[in-house]
């Protein structure tokens, strides 16, 4: 069971179509949209989602103490046996490491320590990026049978893929045994249950191309979409401008990188990996996400 | 280090979905179904239509832009240009001997060789049309379009509003509509509309000349769709359409002729030039009632679809016509397609269809030569080449053959008439291009 925390409510309103129920959770505004279902049916689906999005920030939040994260970042180089939920995403990791060329490393949550992204010019200095890049690097950590052993100092951080993944095992929780079909989303990584019955598609407004330009619809009846990058998070000194997607080959933003990338995907977990993997490529993203033939709006 | 490479780039997306498979513990997901909304559609096309035998040939240029809102609101707006050229049967018969006609301005004449099907070469002109239409949403299973056209050529302006209202059923699978069109179109002959059964005159002669006419059509529409299964989709139209005003044609006559010959009477033309014959021009009812019912299936299989269609019309003119259309269209790879289409049309003559007016008999109430409301026969034989472009664009090319022939009833003909072809065919080629893109 999730801890029972302040501000740990559902809410529910009618919409146009059905219901939209809301909650906060994993630091972000979170959404569960129906197609119809009535108000006893549709309050019980939506706890239902918050508890599971609760229970997984519980579970993977470095924030929080006591929990299995907390326990790997403080073994202090020690071998820490996890259980099977986080063994899945922690081999998950290991394959988007693999597929990355390293630059995708759940070890290199610590480079937040030098570098905030604030809009300011405060550009660290290369010591304290060096400093930190003793404590980085997932080819250092020893994953065998459940039990991970990182060098002390290094910590591990599933951040990068815990909000997918929760998107989309909600929207499981969303799925079963209900007669009415819903989106899930959680601070704009969403996934539906299916179409919805009344209508030709869900409707999603996405960013424009520019800042200036009209948001974009985008219509979906199955699968999920994910945004990587954020417009707002960057420093910019001497008419450069760094954006906060960090490469942990060398501790430096990644250059060039898109401000911002969407990607459709038949789950969250995947269209948030495909949108970070493309950021990872800088310049690139375009035609790394044009190789994958997924449908995806870049914004430069 | 390991880099990113271009071969390790492809299998990415196949690596990732057997990763969150794993992750997820689900062994298959639904694909995803996403689209995006376009905010514009440009569709244009580039037709020509040519009849052989130096009869008509119209260049055509047309150009939709849509502009789609959110919430499938849509403002659309058409432009055509057609340029019209060519020469179209006058109505008058084939005779022994060469015949000599005034053109419609009234202002000269033209003769046409002995034996030949009288032609009015003077068929030129230049039509713009332009249409808007505006189509929204109306509660959660209702769709209302409504739209306006006007049309302008030499002697012809069209305009019209139009009203359509659909609601779907049964988990959308029924969709039920209902619309109606008016348009009010005022004809403005050159030299003047002619008073029915008069003669054609002499060259300078406007004493049968009366001002611009105009008529008033009606047309109601209701249709039914459903969507039998994933594979087959059918639905069935009937419309009535009620036109009322001047509906004849003020170009066209007919000869009277010599009730045993068959000839057409002798006239003497005037000192400027004028009609060696006496034409009559025609008339029509003032009203004409047409209902007609329209059935179609589409059929999906494997990318392949069959489109097939009849429509079945009649009218208080008596007319009744059959119109088969098959489509079929069959994809080449994932960008581009071939469609093999046909189309046989039907009708049965007007019942005041004549090739000529007996000069020894009394005159009827009604009667027109125009071939269109004769007995005849149409074939449509084409092929479409569409491809996608580079950009998501779509091009399209069509190449049809068109083949009418038709028959003037044994009763109506009249001594040496019998020994001339009094319908001779149609063959006409019509290319189009199309390009269409949304962005």
């Amino acid at each position: 069971m999730p801890q029972a925390r302040p501000g740990r409510q559902v809410q529910l309103a009618a919409t146009e179509h059905g219901w939209a129920g809301r909650f906060e959770a994993m630091g972000s505004p979170c959404e569960v949209l129906t197609d119809g279902g009535n108000k006893r049916e549709v309050h019980a689906v939506v706890s239902s989602v918050a508890e599971e999005a609760w229970r997984i920030e519980d579970k993977f939040s470095r924030y929080l103490d006591g929990n299995i994260i907390h326990r790997i970042n403080t073994a202090n180089g020690q071998a820490v046996e996890v259980d099977a939920e986080t063994a899945g995403l922690i081999d998950f990791a290991v394959t988007l490491f693999d597929l990355s060329g390293g630059r995708f490393d759940i070890t290199s949550g610590v480079l937040r320590g030098a570098w905030t992204f604030d809009g300011s010019d405060n550009i660290p200095d290369q010591a304290s990026i060096d400093a930190l890049m003793q404590r980085i690097g997932w080819q250092h950590a020893t994953w065998h049978e459940s039990h991970l052993t990182l060098l002390p100092g290094m910590e591990v951080d599933l951040g990068g893929i815990g909000k997918e993944y929760a998107v989309d095992r909600c929207a499981r929780v969303a799925q079963e045994g209900a007669g009415f079909a819903s989106m899930v989303n959680f601070g704009g990584d969403l996934a539906v249950t299916g179409p919805p019955g009344n209508r030709r598609a869900w409707k999603i407004g996405i960013e424009g191309p520019t800042p200036e330009a009209a948001e974009r619809l985008v219509d979906l009846r199955q699968g999920a979409l994910a945004t990587s990058g954020d417009a707002r998070r960057y420093l910019e000194r001497d008419g450069v401008r760094y954006s906060h997607i960090l490469d942990p080959t060398t501790g430096w933003p990644v250059p060039d990188a898109p401000s911002s990338i969407t990607v459709a995907a038949d789950t969250c977990t995947q269209a948030g990996m495909l949108s970070t993997l493309a950021m990872l490529h800088g310049r690139d993203a375009e035609p790394f996400l044009a190789d994958q033939g997924v449908l995806y709006w870049c914004r430069p | 280090m390991k880099a990113f490479t271009r071969k390790h780039e492809r299998s990415v997306s196949a690596t990732l979905a057997a990763a969150t498979c794993a992750l997820l513990g689900t062994t298959a997901v639904t694909p995803v179904d996403a689209q995006e909304e376009p905010e514009w559609d440009f569709n244009t096309s580039l037709l020509y239509y040519g009849e052989d035998e130096g009869r008509v040939q119209d260049a055509s240029f047309k150009s939709i832009i849509r502009r789609l809102y959110t919430d499938d609101r849509t403002l659309s707006l058409g432009f055509t240009v057609d340029a019209l050229t060519g020469a179209t049967p006058s109505g008058a018969i084939r005779q022994d001997g060469p015949q000599s006609f005034t053109r419609p301005s009234g202002s000269s004449s033209y003769t046409e060789p002995a034996g030949e099907l009288p032609l009015d070469d003077t068929f030129r002109d230049t039509r713009v049309a332009i249409t808007a239409g505006w189509q929204q949403p109306a509660g959660e299973k209702g769709l209302l379009s409504v739209g306006a056209s006007v049309s302008k050529e030499y002697d012809y302006l069209h305009t019209g509003v139009n009203a359509s209202y659909a609601h779907d059923f049964n988990n959308r699978n029924t969709t039920v509509s209902a619309g109606f069109a008016f348009a009010n179109d005022s004809i403005e002959p050159v030299g003047g509309a002619p008073i029915p059964f008069t003669n054609m005159l002499d060259v300078d002669d406007t004493s049968n000349r009366v001002g611009d006419q105009d008529k008033d059509v009606l047309d109601l529409v209701f249709g039914v769709s459903q969507v039998v299964s994933k594979n087959l989709l059918i639905q069935a139209n009937y419309s009535l359409s009620q036109s009322d005003g001047y509906l004849n044609n003020p170009y066209k006559v007919l000869s009277l002729v010599d009730g045993v010959t068959g000839d057409t009477l002798p006239r003497t033309p005037g000192p400027n030039g004028g009609p060696s014959g006496q034409y009559l021009f025609e008339s029509r009812p003032d009203e004409r009632t047409q209902h007609s019912l329209y059935t179609q299936a589409k059929y999906y299989m494997n990318g392949k679809v069959l489109d097939a269609s009849y429509r079945y019309m009649t009218d208080d003119w008596e007319i009744d016509s059959h119109t088969l259309d098959v489509r079929y269209r069959i994809p080449i790879g994932d960008a581009s397609y071939l469609e093999p289409h046909i189309r046989y049309y039907t009708q049965s003559e007007a019942e005041f269809y004549r090739l000529s007016l007996d000069g020894s008999s009394p005159l009827p109430q009604y009667a027109s030569s125009d071939y269109r409301l004769g007995n005849f026969d149409g074939i449509t034989a084409g092929l479409k080449y569409g491809w996608k472009t580079r950009n998501d664009n779509d091009m399209s090319l069509r190449v049809e053959w068109y083949q009418q022939s038709g028959t003037v009833p044994v009763v109506q003909l009249i001594g040496n008439q019998a020994a001339r072809d009094n319908y001779p065919d149609l063959n006409a080629l019509i290319v189009q291009f199309s390009y269409r893109f949304s962005r």
